[in-house]
């Protein structure tokens, strides 16, 4: 993936093409330090704030894209991110991230940091939190360095998230 | 997944979130406890153990890394930075980002503290737009700041025509360790 190209679909873009891998050290303090403060519900809020608010341009790229622009967005996120090795796969019904190496748990294991356990519920909340104005919704399975993350058309009777799908991270 | 990229977005976002949440005293809180205690304790430990060696050595790889227009001067007992074209301010500049109402205060908010518990401290002023300097003393030098390019030469952000910008306002600190001791 040409990052150059691939940039437009991002709502934020940057000088530079890559993101500084030390800051995934500022993401994991700060779910610490809020769940600290404010327990897991505290921290599920914080999520979910990120989600419907600053990633709103997010949502609405999706609204008016639908599942190609899913893609897109996530195609050109992981060109941006350092050490990832993602795949995005799209098809009519969804769109699929095969995350084989997660470049943060990835970062902050080399650098023997502490990672807070519930660290790879953050994907399920934010994104969720990203998905639903566009009509769409994620599952994640996996996690602590490798997960599936599927985006779909939100479906009635489609079942809720098990959270127990998604691992500790370590 | 949020990551990295954007990291200078939703760190700003997330200083909002905590005044909203717990006011000014939680941002504090946040900037001190989980920046400078724990994201920067790589930082902390090269400057408590190597001094102005390990300033050069932890402003060299990170401000690299996030694609700084920096200077830096070191002299006898002072380390100074210059920064031209912050990357962090830069990138909320470039996006049109601002929930929080005074987002460069947050590099006093744990550069500060974590001086402090290494013996130095900080004389500062940032004009909100991407630039700065800083100067790092220990706490028992009583110099004050250099003035504009006696340090860094040409390099001394003061000197740029952009420095003083309409409309803009500077941020001073004189010998300080805390975002809110602003002269």
């Amino acid at each position: 993936m040409n990052t150059e190209d691939s940039r437009h679909a991002l709502p934020y873009t940057d000088a530079k093409k890559v993101g500084a891998a030390d800051f995934y050290f500022g993401i994991n303090a700060t779910f610490g330090f809020i769940q600290q403060l404010f327990g897991l519900e505290g921290l599920r809020r914080y999520w979910r704030g990120l989600g419907d608010k600053y990633y709103s341009p997010v949502s609405a790229a999706w609204k008016t894209g639908g599942l190609p622009a899913v893609a897109a967005y996530w195609r050109a996120f992981f060109a941006a991110e350092p050490g990832a090795e993602v795949e995005v796969i799209l098809d009519s019904a969804s769109v699929i991230l095969e995350v084989r190496a997660c470049p943060a748990i990835t970062h902050l294991r080399a650098h023997a940091r502490r990672i807070v356990p519930c660290f790879c519920q953050h994907c399920y909340y934010v994104s969720e939190a990203m998905a639903a104005p566009a009509g769409l919704t994620v599952r994640v399975e996996g996690g602590n360095g490798s997960c599936r993350q599927t985006f779909l058309p939100r479906q009635e009777h489609l079942p809720a998230q098990d959270l127990n799908q998604i691992k500790e991270a370590k | 997944m949020i990551g990295v990229y954007d990291f200078c977005g939703h760190y700003d976002w997330t200083f909002e979130w905590l005044r909203q949440t717990g006011g000014e005293a939680l941002v504090r809180e946040y900037w001190d406890e989980a920046i400078h205690q724990n994201s920067q304790r790589h930082a902390c430990e090269l400057i408590q153990q190597q001094g102005f060696a390990g300033m050069a050595t932890y402003w060299g790889h990170t401000l690299s890394h996030e694609g700084a227009g920096y200077d830096t001067t070191v002299a006898e007992g002072v380390f100074r930075i210059d920064m031209h074209e912050c990357p962090s301010k830069g990138f909320l500049l470039r996006n049109h980002l601002g929930a929080y109402h005074d987002y460069c205060n947050h590099c006093m908010g744990w550069i500060g503290p974590m001086l402090q518990e290494a013996g130095f401290a900080v004389d500062h002023e940032h004009n909100h737009c991407g630039q700065c300097w800083w100067e790092m003393r220990r706490l028992s030098d009583d110099n004050p700041p250099s003035g504009p390019g006696m340090l860094a030469g040409p390099h001394d952000v003061r000197l740029c025509p952009d420095w003083s910008q309409a409309g803009t306002k500077h941020d001073l600190y004189c010998r300080s360790n805390h975002p809110d001791h602003k002269v």
